[in-house]
């Protein structure tokens, strides 16, 4: 009897401990964003205020007005950035799904010499810093006359998305049976058809988060775009976040509503795919 | 519909070839099932036909054309896969009619063989479905559906029912067993089971190592097996087979034991040969087993037995060889019991014990 | 038909491949050229004032090279193997909750969609020494009533670094070991508890082993991110106070951009490349190993 309290006691106290242990840890994940969040509706003076203002005062909409006006301090451009980010991630993804659709039905599909080899070669590509990429980049990009052009960053997005995509659409096209395609062979489809009309729609779930995965990898890059865009003509959201800083102020209450304005497609899109997303990398990767 | 005509059809996998230079004629409207052990070639062979896997060497037609290098569509057959390869993003009825819908046939027409197709395999309260809602039979029959509704020349069978509970087969054996009376189509079956072989087949071939070992109807190959791996490989319990030498027109096995030499088969003195008698015609005496024309008797120890009902599996040491015997009308056996066994010797074999050939004269 | 015909596989492999070097390998290669000459952005024709291997011999030789490059390593060892055991513990956490799951599942996902950039400026602006919520908090707790110079320190600055670092990239190896431990099967986990496993050793000797082919992918695909926490480090310190957080990728950064020393920025550049690729092609070979291990692997 005693070891049978015992053991309840043990047990209340584990779920205690890990309801906590729990709690502390969302509460580190969601609260520096909810702070930006809350931030972007707060006067810039409660912002600075000191000592700190705990309970807001006034929220207000200053800073989007601002944004969206295109006056607030320093008149940052936003709706162009968002522009340019949309027509950018846009099409960079849906050349790397195209491409990326591609070759991961070659690796689910196809035996050939070297798959091995040729799929960590593809991956090692993605493992090249952007920093360190974005000089030779910058200097060939110069020469064909594309810095500073839409153009010029979907390539280099397309290329930034291409390995991942490869590897999540291979896990996806490996969890399609081959017989499928073969029954539709044999229903009478050419190889394009059973292609179309019965692998790609069984995978399309599975596909469309790896797009989403590429489209958030180029909503969110920095390091080339920083280095590939220089006006208003391409310059990006996360770009233009530095145009909230000067040498010696930061435009604290700006910055956080144009942050609000990036996570926002970013967290819809995260919350629609991310089972697909987890089933599709560890089907890749485990059963590789 | 066609007949199919295999001649010295190969598939090699670069240097590994797995089927060797296999010559099949099938006839128009004739049911073939192709058995063998796992890893024969069956599949393989069925996949050639149907157009999946490359033809490596040799001649395929279909009705009187050679079909090599055509594309599974243009060979005008369907398939039904083991694990039936349903659409899983299709409605039963979208299944069933794809095929049509890729023929751009009109969409009248392909309601009416929808239609037609789902009421023969009772399928039609079925239609609004999609395979992820059907049970493993129900599946099992949209897979047949899909085959029927084109009219092919050609039903090529990869091991329909292997994924179905022992009574579901039973059932849907004779299912398709009627469809091919209904529809009349060439089939070429592939499967493990050899009941479902005996029962299904207008001929049966057997396989081994990318090989064809025997080609006859049921019968043929349960009576007059070709050699000692068809011997075994048909037939349930396996046919009992005896080692022995040809002694003085007789055949002795290594305990002294003489079996006389089985009517219609016969061997030189001295060589090795390898006896076969299936358990129906070993029993013991008293036991109803059919006279014919040559019987034997030998003397048995046996070591179990086993009731399956109408009948009771016996299992005896003869030479030293585990030999099946059937009892027709069950008793009580003693572990260690010595019976006397009648051989009707008519049904009996005899094959070369190192080729294995049966010694047919 | 007897053109060149090239294996299907090739043809469908070829727009990655021809993407794929045009924009990763050619400017690679390009790079490569570059760290034997003396370029400078400034002066183009200086592209063609071959040096052999001075870069490289003159990085060798630098001591504020070699410190960003131990930091590199030192960074990414704490930071992947930190995120990898609170992943681990979050994922674990998570699965043993019954009611919410989905929820927080999605909330355990949030640092994913920040842009590296943005966590940048988030956590400069958490731990800024004046306003940040951190000192804001502590001061109003009464727990200090100086203003901790979080960015300022050259040791709390990399602290800070970390933090971000892991804030971000915990829930990529969260997300995946939670699938894993969804995906174990449920037999050998009761086996070891009727064989008298207590909690920890069913975990330690069933779960965990087979949970490691999923801690390899989360490696791997971080391996081959690693350098999204330059993003971080440029906006938060940009490599100060006075280099104490300088890693490999800003200091490239700024010879490159800032010295308009190409070349030389190049050839460091090349060391940083090498150093992620030797992690990618680490994590992907122990990964191929515990998939066989596992028998999970075709
Ligand atoms: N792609 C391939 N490369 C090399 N060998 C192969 C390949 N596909 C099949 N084989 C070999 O070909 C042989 C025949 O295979 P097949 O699938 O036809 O056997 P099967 O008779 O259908 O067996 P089962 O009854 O188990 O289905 C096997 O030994 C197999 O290992
Ligand atoms: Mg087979």
């Amino acid at each position: 009897m005693a070891s049978n309290a015992e053991h309840r006691l043990r047990k209340r106290l584990l779920r205690i401990a890990h309801l906590t242990g729990l709690f502390l840890a969302m509460s580190l994940i969601c609260l520096p964003g909810l702070w930006i969040v809350l931030n972007s509706f707060r006067p810039t003076v409660e912002i600075m205020a000191k000592p700190p203002v705990w309970i807001p005062n006034s929220l207000n909409l200053d800073h989007y007005r601002a944004m969206f006006g295109g006056v607030g301090e320093g008149g940052v451009p936003v709706l162009t950035y968002f522009r340019n980010s949309l027509i950018i991630s846009v099409t960079s993804t849906l050349v790397a799904l195209l491409v990326g659709m591609a070759g991961g039905y070659a690796f689910a599909r196809y035996r050939f010499k070297g798959k091995a080899a040729l799929f960590v070669g593809l991956m090692a590509t993605r493992a090249v810093p952007g920093v360190a990429l974005s000089l030779p980049l910058f200097i060939i990009m110069a020469r064909a006359g594309i810095i500073d052009t839409h153009f010029g960053l979907i390539l280099t997005y397309v290329a930034l998305n291409v390995p991942f995509t490869v590897w999540l659409i291979d896990g996806f096209f490996r969890q399609v049976p081959r017989e499928l395609a073969e029954a539709a062979e044999i229903d009478g489809c050419t190889r394009w058809q059973a292609f179309w009309k019965v692998e790609f729609p069984v995978a399309r779930a599975g596909i469309a988060s790896a797009g989403i995965f590429a489209f958030l990898t180029s909503w969110n890059e920095y390091a080339l775009a920083s280095q590939l865009t220089r006006s208003v003509n391409s310059k990006t959201m996360p770009v233009g976040l530095l145009d909230f800083t000067s040498q010696f102020t930061l435009n604290w209450g700006g910055m956080c509503a144009l942050a609000v304005l990036m996570i926002i497609p970013a967290l819809v899109l995260t919350f629609l795919v991310q089972k697909h997303l987890i089933a599709g990398l560890t089907f890749g990767g485990v059963k590789g | 519909m066609a007949q199919v005509q295999l001649q010295g059809i190969v598939k090699a996998y670069g240097a590994l070839q797995v089927v060797h230079a296999i010559d099949l004629d099938i006839a128009d409207g004739e049911f073939v099932v192709l058995v063998g052990p796992s890893g024969c070639g069956k599949s393989t062979t069925l996949r050639m036909i149907a157009g999946l896997e490359d033809i490596s060497g040799g001649m395929l037609r279909i009705g009187d054309r050679v079909v090599n290098d055509l594309p599974p569509r243009d060979r005008n057959i369907s398939m039904v896969f083991q694990n039936y390869a349903l659409y899983p993003h299709m409605t039963v009825r979208e299944n069933l009619g794809f095929s049509l819908k890729i023929a751009k046939r009109a969409e009248a027409e392909i309601a009416k063989a929808v239609t037609e197709a789902a009421e023969i395999l009772s399928l039609t309260p079925l239609l609004e479905r999609k395979p992820g809602q059907l049970s493993g039979g129900q599946r099992q029959r949209v897979a047949m559906g899909r085959a029927i509704v084109r009219h092919p020349d050609v039903f090529l069978f990869d091991e329909p029912l292997s994924n179905l509970d022992a009574k579901l087969r039973t059932q849907m054996r004779v299912e398709i067993k009627k469809l091919h009376q209904r529809l009349g189509t060439t089939i070429v079956y592939v499967t493990h089971d050899q009941v479902e072989a005996m029962t299904l087949a207008d001929r049966i071939v057997i396989m081994r190592d990318g090989r064809i070992e025997q080609i006859g109807t049921p019968l043929e190959v349960f009576e007059t097996p070709v050699n000692t791996f068809v011997a075994t490989f048909i037939g349930s319990p396996p046919m009992n087979l005896l080692e022995g030498r040809i002694t003085d027109g007789t055949v002795e096995l290594a305990d002294g034991t003489r079996l006389p030499i089985p009517p219609g088969h016969g061997a030189a003195e001295g060589r090795a040969v390898t006896f076969g008698v299936r358990a129906d015609n070993i029993m013991p005496v008293g036991h109803a087993l059919p006279p014919t024309a040559h019987m034997a008797d030998v003397e048995m120890e046996v070591q179990l037995s086993e009731p399956l009902g109408t009948e009771t599996l016996l299992f005896a040491m003869l030479a030293g060889t585990e030999v099946q015997a059937k009892m027709l009308n069950p008793r009580p056996v003693r572990l260690g019991e010595r019976l006397r066994f009648q051989i009707s010797l008519d049904k009996c074999h005899l094959f070369d014990a190192e080729t294995g050939a049966a010694l047919r004269v | 038909m007897s053109r060149l015909k090239l294996p299907p596989w090739l043809v469908l492999l070829l727009p990655a491949i021809i993407i794929l070097m045009a924009v990763v390998l050619v400017p690679l290669v390009l790079s490569f050229y570059s760290s034997f000459t003396a370029y400078q952005l400034t002066r183009p024709d200086s592209l063609t004032k071959w040096i052999g291997t001075f870069n490289y011999r003159k990085a060798a030789g630098d001591a504020n090279f070699w410190w960003a490059f131990g930091r590199t390593v030192l960074l990414l060892t704490i930071a992947l193997n930190l995120e990898m055991l609170l992943g681990l513990g979050l994922a674990v956490m998570v699965s043993k909750v019954t009611t919410g799951q989905r929820l927080l599942r999605t909330a355990m996902m949030f640092p994913m969609m920040f842009s590296p950039v943005l966590v940048g400026f988030q956590f400069k602006f958490i731990f800024n020494d004046n306003v940040g919520l951190v000192n804001n908090a502590l001061q109003s707790l009464g727990l200090t009533d100086v203003a901790i110079p979080w960015l300022v320190d050259g040791h709390l600055a990399m602290f800070s670094i970390i933090f971000a670092e892991i804030w971000t990239s915990t829930s990529v190896f969260a997300i995946l070991i939670l699938a894993g431990l969804y995906a174990i099967p449920q037999d050998p986990v009761e086996a070891a508890k009727v064989d008298g496993c207590t909690p920890w050793q069913s975990f330690r000797f069933v779960t965990l082993p087979f949970l490691m082919p999923f801690i390899y992918i989360a490696m791997a695909i971080r391996s081959l991110d690693v350098a999204r926490a330059y993003d971080i480090v440029q906006i938060m310190t940009n490599g100060g106070p006075a280099r104490r957080t300088e890693l490999l990728w800003t200091l490239i950064g700024r010879t490159a951009y800032v010295d308009a020393r190409m070349g030389y920025a190049n050839a460091m550049g090349y060391i940083a490349i090498l150093l992620s690729i030797f992690f990618t092609i680490y994590f992907f070979r122990k990964l191929t190993a515990a998939r066989s291990e596992l028998g999970m692997g075709v």
